[in-house]
């Protein structure tokens, strides 16, 4: 079965708690500066999770010259493979949503690899706003998140 | 599926792979230099020989063969670590100290091997360059070619063509990032990168100007792979901005 990972962006509350869970699960010693999901946070409770779509035809892909960007059949993600990396960064270059994140402490890009079919942050987000879902629901419209209870008053 | 042998460890491994892939299944370490898994194996720095033994072969009859580029065929024996295949290596390593006699992986490596210093001639003009050829592999892979290696035996180098400016490098930097004893020289800032002698003008972010890649290097990669050369004009930080920005507007209210 297909699995899509799906963000939606009007549930997020901005609390960061995937990037904290991302940077624990990747061995980045909780450095939430620098985990593969971001949220960029608009206003109060308000946010916008930004993490690697996995396209279909990525440039990401397509412009790595030692093949170490590749499509995992079974989790439908591109996975960096460390050893085949070179750290020429064209992929940093050629995302054109800017996903492919630089780390200039572990010398290589960082990027979403669905944590093998189980991603770490998805069990973490209060609201559901990261879900990860069979294809046939991904496209289903969101509830939208009853704000009212929140702290803030969401503008 | 092959099935195969390694110091005594049975493996069985894809149709299609080499014996250091069957090695590194069954867990046993075979030294490389030239080998990156990114590029195909090479075999041209000999230090991961191995002795074969097929079936119908006499028992104490042994082919050695380098780990990297032979296939992991079906029923074969290897021995990673038998006295004449230490001893090859053991040479290899002695006379790569001798033409690299300062460089800390040939000095690491044969050190392990039981060698502290070279029992040949060292070499006067020591060089860290290796002759490992995975900067000109690598070069050639991404379609550029715009290094080789000149001239033969003592006198073999890695150099563009008669010593000038490469016109066909895009500056990159793929052959120094690749380059495992870092020989290749190169500077690189916001505005100029310079390579083998050749500068390079950078790409700028048109949203924040910070520089990123060289414009020969958008300019390959757009034509060499149709990613649009536009994805390469602004920075990742801004790109994912912007991205951000888009979903939150196209998502507003759901």
């Amino acid at each position: 079965m297909e699995m899509i990972y799906k963000v939606s962006v009007g549930r997020c509350i901005a609390c960061g708690k995937c990037e904290l869970a991302c940077a624990f699960a990747h061995g980045s010693e909780g450095r939430p500066a620098r985990t593969r999901i971001n949220i960029l946070r608009r206003g109060v409770e308000l946010g916008t999770p930004v993490v690697c779509l996995q396209c279909h035809d990525a440039a990401c892909v397509a412009v790595c010259p030692t093949e170490a960007l590749v499509r995992n059949q079974r989790t439908g993600a591109v996975d960096m493979v460390r050893e085949r990396c070179i750290q020429c960064r064209m992929c940093v270059a050629a995302c054109p949503f800017g996903n492919m994140l630089w780390d200039p402490v572990y010398n290589c890009v960082q990027k979403c690899d669905l944590c093998g079919g189980e991603p770490r942050c998805v069990p973490f987000c209060p609201t559901g706003a990261l879900t990860y879902v069979p294809a046939e629901e991904a496209a289903v419209r969101p509830e939208p998140l009853d704000r009212s209870v929140l702290a803030g008053d969401g503008r | 599926m092959p099935n195969l042998t390694i110091d005594g460890v049975t493996v069985e491994v894809e149709e299609g792979a080499y014996i250091l892939q069957a090695a590194q299944k069954a867990g046993v370490h075979i030294p490389t230099l030239c080998q990156f898994d990114g590029l195909e194996p090479w075999g041209g720095c000999r230090l991961c020989v191995v002795d074969l033994w097929r079936p119908g072969w006499d028992p104490d009859w042994f082919k050695m063969v380098t780990a990297c580029n032979h296939p992991a065929e079906d029923g074969v024996k290897v021995f990673t670590s038998t006295p004449r295949v230490l001893e090859t290596r053991r040479v290899v390593l002695d006379l790569l100290l001798a033409r690299c006699p300062e460089t800390a992986l040939i000095r690491r490596l044969a050190a392990e091997h039981g060698l502290p210093a070279t029992t040949f001639v060292r070499n006067p003009e020591p060089t860290d360059c290796i002759l490992c050829a995975l900067c000109t592999r690598v070069c050639d892979h991404i379609g550029v070619s715009a290094i080789s290696s000149v001239n033969r035996g003592v006198g073999r180098e890695i150099a563009p063509p008669f010593h000038q400016p490469p016109p066909d490098c895009i500056g990159c930097l793929a052959c120094a990032e690749v380059c495992p004893t870092d020989c290749i020289p190169f500077t690189s800032s916001d505005r100029q990168r310079t390579i083998w002698g050749q500068d390079f003008e950078m790409l700028r972010c048109s949203q924040c100007g910070r520089a990123h890649i060289t414009v020969a290097q958008a300019d390959h990669w757009a034509a060499r792979t149709g990613v649009p050369r536009s994805y390469y004009e602004t920075c990742d930080v801004c790109k994912r901005l912007h991205h951000a920005e888009v979903f939150a507007r196209l998502t507003a209210g759901g």
